[in-house]
């Protein structure tokens, strides 16, 4: 049984010819088509399955420990790489992680404390951070003020936990600088 | 036994051709030799002309895989024993040190070679066509750029790999300066490290970027800038050579069959020729190309063998994401790098453009797209081909060398001028104290 024609350069092709020609120019594009598709398909499975499910990584908000066990002044939490400051029973937090390019900033103390002008305020400040990466420098309250870090380090919302009352880190809240935990 | 002897004599040939005929046939039936010429200018085979840095970049890459190979034997990505088998590696394991001494040099010296490389063929005006049909060799520099470009991926995923501080902060740095790139940084990032922490699916990923992935790109852009080269006809010298020829206005000449072996079938026999395979301007490619190779080959492995006893590869303490080391810095290739991020930040009132964005992104991005257009945009005449500091191309040629200087430059004042805090000191100061934890 004949299935295809050979292709006439005479003229255009009629009739049953050109049937069979444009069946298999289908037949071509349905293949191709199909070869693309699963080649497609499979690499986007590939390339989906290096895109993690879950994270194995620390929790974003976690627990720092009751307030009563932070001495005044500043605490450096290492791990959550956090200063979490205390003034009485007043508390704020300031992450350690440069904005720069994410290197972990140094604390300087101030010896004796230094009067600054902050957004035309007069502030007195006892800390400074000065980061080792690029050596962008922050006042004591996030604000660079030399280097390339381009924002304030980021301040966190901190709350009491209400089962156990410690302190609780929400690292995906960042907040003002006048935000304050009043315990 | 006949097997063996069939098998020994197609791998091997004579270092001492008694004819045309037998050298040539080496580099026909060999298959370690197939893909040289069967006559060689020698111009391409001097050192002035090309100074063997693409030889010696393929040499190292070669050493880097056997060394490496013997290195993913004994190392276990794992957060927990990296550093341990590391460290083994260097002071337990039988010469230990001597493989990573020698992988870590090579390293170092394939970037460097691979870079002067480039400056090599654009000083050389080596990207431009001549006047052999069929070339492209524009395309083989595209080629060469990313070659240059996956080195450089190589050496910075093979950085993290030892996990102790010095690797984890340079990689917290460079992996930061993708977070800095507009719209697809965020996720660039999370798909690079797997995760929003430099942690063990970090770890993993650079690792088989590292043995599997950046290799192997790697070995398939040398085969093809290899394939170019034949398929342009050789070094572009040899076009210089065909050049200079013409005025000697010899008479029209049949071409010798022999020497369109493995060259562009597009030329016909008759119409014109180049003397290029004349006895005055060439020789066999066997022995005396294969000869030279072996000189190359010997060189690079000794100085890189010397260099690897005499420089201690450091191991620093173990990664601590806690504390940052002081100064901070990136291997020396990438330190004009991290002197662009750390002087780039620009406020414009009250905008603040981020230097990780311009130093670390648009600098770099604008840099290696000019490198990949590069020969598009180079209008100078063919006589500028395959010749040092055309004096058709003396502008770009001094543009060129003003920026490669700024990187150096950089370099320079990066790696001896910085200290904690990336405060400026002369080389000879003494840097302050610091304590090591605060």
């Amino acid at each position: 049984m004949k299935t295809t024609n050979p292709p006439d350069p005479a003229g255009p092709p009629h009739g049953s010819q050109a049937k069979g020609q444009s069946r298999r120019k289908f037949l071509d594009r349905l293949g191709l088509g199909a070869l693309l598709a699963a080649v497609g398909g499979q690499a986007t499975m590939m390339l989906r399955a290096l895109v993690p499910n879950i994270l194995y990584e620390p929790p974003r908000r976690f627990k720092i420990g009751m307030p009563e066990q932070f001495p005044e002044g500043v605490t450096f939490l290492e791990g959550q790489r956090l200063f979490i400051f205390r003034d009485q029973q007043v508390f704020h937090a300031i992450s350690a992680v440069c904005t720069h390019l994410g290197c972990t900033v140094n604390m300087i103390q101030m010896n004796p404390p230094q009067q600054i002008e902050i957004r035309g305020e007069i502030v007195e400040q006892e800390q400074e951070f000065h980061c080792p990466c690029h050596g962008s420098k922050y006042y004591g309250e996030g604000t660079p003020y030399e280097g390339p870090a381009p924002v304030p380090l980021a301040w966190y919302h901190l709350e009491l936990a209400p089962d156990d009352g410690q302190i609780v880190v929400n690292l995906t809240e960042p907040v003002n600088q006048d935000f304050r935990l009043t315990v | 036994m006949l097997v063996a002897k069939t098998i020994w004599k197609k791998l091997t040939w004579t270092w001492k051709p008694e004819s045309e005929f037998e050298a040539g046939d080496s580099i026909v039936r060999n298959l370690l030799l197939h893909w040289f010429p069967s006559k060689i200018t020698f111009d391409s085979m001097s050192f002035r002309y090309s100074l063997w840095l693409g030889t010696a970049s393929a040499v190292l890459f070669v050493i880097l895989t056997l060394t490496g190979v013997v290195l993913m034997f004994l190392y276990v990505p794992s957060v927990e024993r990296a550093y341990a088998s590391v460290k083994d590696i260097e002071y337990v394991v039988a010469f230990g040190w001597f493989m990573r001494g020698l992988h870590r040099i090579g390293a170092h010296l394939m970037v460097l070679i691979v870079f002067v490389h480039m400056i090599r063929v654009f000083l050389t005006g080596g990207y431009k066509n001549g006047v052999a049909a069929g070339q492209n060799r524009p395309l083989n520099w595209i080629i060469g750029v990313l070659l240059l470009l996956s080195t450089l991926l190589l050496s910075f995923t093979g950085y993290l790999l030892p996990w102790d501080q010095l690797a984890f902060w340079a990689i917290t740095v460079g992996t930061n300066i993708a977070l800095a790139a507009p719209l697809v940084g965020e996720q660039i990032r999370f798909l690079l490290l797997g995760g929003n922490e430099i942690a063990q699916s970090a770890l993993i990923r650079f690792y088989v970027l590292h043995c599997f992935v950046l290799p192997t790109a790697v070995l398939l852009l040398f085969a093809w800038h290899m394939w170019r080269i034949r398929k342009d006809g050789g070094l572009a010298c040899v076009d210089q050579a065909a050049l200079s020829q013409k005025k000697e206005k010899t008479e029209p000449v049949k071409s010798k069959t022999y020497s369109l072996l493995g060259i562009a079938g597009t030329r016909t026999v008759h119409v014109e020729t180049t003397l290029v395979d004349e006895d005055r301007y060439a020789t066999n490619s066997s022995p005396y190309l294969t000869r030279r190779l072996l000189v190359a080959i010997l060189a690079t492995t000794l100085i890189a063998a010397l260099m690897a006893i005499g420089i201690e590869a450091p191991l620093e303490e173990p990664a601590n994401p806690a504390v940052t080391s002081n100064p901070a810095k990136a291997p020396w290739y990438f330190l004009w790098l991290q002197e662009l991020v750390a002087d780039t930040t620009m406020r414009i009132g009250d905008i603040t453009i981020n230097g990780a964005l311009v130093g670390g992104i648009i600098i770099p991005g604008l840099l290696s797209g000019l490198l990949l257009l590069w020969p598009y945009l180079d209008r100078s005449p063919v006589s500028a081909t395959g010749v040092w500091f055309g004096p058709e191309r003396l502008r770009q040629n001094i543009v060129f060398l003003f920026i490669v200087l700024l990187i150096v430059i950089l370099t320079i004042v990066g790696t001896y001028m910085r200290g904690p805090y990336w405060v400026l000191y002369w080389p000879w100061e003494a840097w302050e104290l610091l304590p090591r934890h605060f």
